[in-house]
């Protein structure tokens, strides 16, 4: 399949080390070559009348010939065109079709098979043989008016999907995660969501081993626990052995457009004098980005059946892993855990 | 996958000449056949994968490079011919400095041959109406190979059906450093000088010069003495904010041609929008990315189109190596691609149902 490029053996060799014959290509002797595997259009005829190719200067006229009598196929042809388009499409919808219920059947064969249980110590032994857990782990959630797909519409749905990830991720022993949904919905119920996360979290955990919470999100004050008396001596001491989690929510206004507040403000500072040009440097964004939204995640997680990234913040993502399950919808458990086993073997290198 | 070596026999008959007619032939009737769907009109590729394929097939690290150049060929006349109207490819990052001197400075000769041997085939690339275009930092590119790229990039410069963008020396951080950058100098000139397009079409002092003029009974065009404002501007600038009360006051008393009316006027910062944004990236005018592609597994964007990629892009990750990729391999995702947008449609189509 792999050679299957329509190329002849003498014309890949001419490709690949411009000799052909043992004699070294001129540009003419490549276009001979070439001819034959170039689009078929009006400009072909006018070239082969004249044979001395023009190579530095193509005249005007001939180009704005060619493009009043566009390159029209017959009317066979693109009836055959026609044909084998809906042929493919038909053949490849039934595919996709097929292979979305097979996944979809794997997957949740897998979820049944390896339930977490709500137990921290189930989804412990899960990740204990990795090689390395993020340290800070994005999901990208949405955000369903109505339930047309599933279950957990709406906000309630929204908030449930948090939490569970919440659990699952304080289990696993990553300290931070950031909750990307697009409509920013989860900022405006700041209260409530730190206040279920919290109560998921004690089902988890037990009240004794309940870890410790922060709900933040940028440009808010960030809300940590006023009930939970234990979170004070965690931070002077280590008189506590609770583990801490942030949760950080973010909406579309942290991308693009924090991006944009950054340089009127810039822009601002300039006019005043107190920016020079040459200060604006990566470095400086990546520090102000980095304080006011998020740091880079080590890993991203969609529970989207593609990889569509819907505006998350577009600085952030430079390293970061970007795990999905193709064709799974919605947040589940396998899907976590099947991104932390890819995270554990992945390798990371600088420059590719 | 048939590997280089080992299926001598299969290779020779694929590619001898009618088995390689009739492949052409099927190529030209599938992509043909592709067409009358919807084509991504924005398409970037990672070319991943060129070394790990030279060290599974056993050759050197420079031949992998080379093969990959090959399949950037045979994938970029897929696309062009499909219908695409921007291909980007991610050639090579800043990061890649970082690799042994022997394989950068392979890579950039390489590079500078292949542009060198494009230069002289303009007439071919008018064909294909492709444009090339070089996004990148190009202080960093030793000065024969900018030559070269100059070359190229000029003599295909008119051509505006479809568009080449090769990212060399690139990196998206680095893109989006340069936009914001650039943004905030444009910001930072005052109005005049540059005809940064303003909100209103009337200025202030145009109307106060005009009332002038009708004062003083001259009949002059209008174009010099806006010209003399523009040229009188800098001065303005430099003589700074504390002189404005005074122009302004001179105004009052209408004395002589002192007709800047306030020192360096800036355009508002408030005005900037990710539009301002987008069009100080390197990837201005594009239409924006539809398909991003990364061969070799990998599933990471390692720095490359952050902000163009971010949105509604269909990012596909391909476990195949570069030099590998080919139709076969395109093709699937291609028809993917237009069974989601199809079925996009569809869904904005009955929710616009619903809602009315």
């Amino acid at each position: 399949m792999a050679s299957a490029t329509g190329i002849t053996q003498k014309e890949e060799l001419a490709f690949r080390h411009n000799t052909l014959n043992n004699k070294q290509l001129s540009a003419q002797d490549r276009e001979a070559l070439i001819r034959s595997h170039l689009p078929p259009e009006p400009i072909n005829v006018s070239h082969s009348s004249s044979p001395s190719p023009a190579p530095s200067s193509p005249s005007r006229s001939k180009r704005s010939r060619s493009r009043s009598n566009k390159p029209k196929a017959g009317p066979v042809r693109s009836f055959v065109y026609f044909i084998v388009y809906q042929i493919i499409a038909l053949i490849f919808s039934i595919f996709f079709r097929f292979r979305r219920s097979w996944r979809l059947f794997w997957y949740k064969f897998r979820s049944v098979m390896g339930h977490h249980h709500r137990s921290p110590e189930w989804i412990v032994s899960d990740v204990k043989n990795l090689e390395q857990i993020p340290k800070h782990l994005s999901v990208v959630l949405d955000y369903h008016e109505d339930d047309q797909d599933q279950g957990t519409a709406g906000l309630e749905g929204l908030v449930n999907d948090v939490c569970e990830i919440a659990a699952w991720t304080a289990a696993a022993g990553i300290p931070f995660l950031s909750v990307y949904e697009p409509t920013g919905v989860l900022k405006n119920y700041h209260t409530q969501t730190y206040a279920a996360i919290q109560q998921t979290l004690e089902t988890y955990f037990g009240s004794r081993r309940r870890p410790t919470l922060t709900v933040k999100a940028p440009h808010m004050t960030s809300y940590s626990p006023p009930g939970t008396p234990s979170s004070d001596p965690t931070e002077n001491g280590s008189t506590t052995s609770r583990p801490h989690l942030t949760v950080l929510l973010l909406s579309e206004l942290d991308g693009r457009d924090t991006i944009v507040d950054l340089t009127v403000t810039l822009a601002q500072m300039a006019q005043k004098g107190d920016v020079r040009i040459d200060q604006i440097d990566a470095n400086l964004i990546d520090a102000e980005l980095n304080d006011h939204v998020s740091t880079e995640p080590d890993l991203l997680i969609l529970f989207s059946p593609t990889v569509v990234l819907k505006g998350y913040p577009p600085w952030q993502l430079r390293l970061t892993e970007i795990f999905h399950l193709p064709d799974n919808k919605g947040v589940n458990y396998q899907v976590f855990l099947q991104a932390l086993k890819k995270f554990g073997k992945a390798e990371f290198r600088i420059g590719r | 996958m048939a590997s280089l070596h080992k299926h001598g026999i299969s290779k020779w008959i694929a590619s001898s000449p009618p088995i390689a007619w009739t492949v052409r032939q099927l190529r030209e009737l599938l992509i043909g056949a592709l067409r009358q769907g919807p084509i991504p009109q924005h398409v970037a590729f990672v070319m991943d994968g060129n070394r790990r394929f030279a060290r599974e097939q056993h050759i050197e690290t420079v031949e992998g490079h080379n093969m990959g150049f090959e399949a950037l060929a045979r994938i970029l006349e897929v696309c062009y011919k499909a219908g695409v109207k921007v291909v980007t490819i991610y050639a090579f990052s800043i990061e890649n400095f970082k690799r042994s001197k022997h394989e950068v400075d392979a890579l950039m000769a390489m590079a500078k041959l292949k542009l060198l041997q494009l230069s002289e085939h303009g007439a071919l690339l008018d064909r294909y109406g492709a444009s090339i275009r070089i996004l990148g930092q190009r202080e960093l590119v030793k000065a024969d190979v900018i030559e070269a790229i100059d070359k190229a990039v000029a003599m295909t410069a008119h051509n505006k059906r479809t568009v080449l963008n090769v990212c060399f020396p690139y990196t998206s951080r680095d893109e989006i450093t340069t936009a914001v950058r650039s943004t905030v100098e444009q910001f930072n000139t005052p109005i005049d000088i540059v005809q940064t397009p303003s909100k209103r079409t009337f200025s202030e002092s145009h109307i106060t010069q005009h009332i002038r003029k009708q004062m003083v009974g001259e009949d002059k065009d209008g174009p010099p003495s806006q010209d003399a404002s523009r040229s009188a501007s800098p001065a303005a600038k430099s003589s700074g904010e504390s002189q404005s009360s005074a122009t302004s006051t001179a105004i009052n008393s209408s004395e002589k041609d002192e007709t800047p009316t306030t020192g360096p006027t800036y355009p508002d910062p408030e005005t900037i929008t990710v539009e301002t944004l987008n069009n100080n990236m390197l990837t201005a005018g594009a239409p924006p990315l539809d398909l991003l592609v990364r061969t070799s597994g990998v599933e990471r964007l390692s720095d490359f189109m952050l902000w163009q990629s971010h949105e509604n892009t269909s990012i596909v990750f391909l476990k195949c190596l570069w030099p590998e990729f080919d139709l076969w391999h395109f093709l699937p995702v291609l028809v993917e691609w237009q069974w989601q947008k199809k079925k996009l449609l569809e869904q904005q189509r009955s929710r616009g149902i619903k809602s009315d």
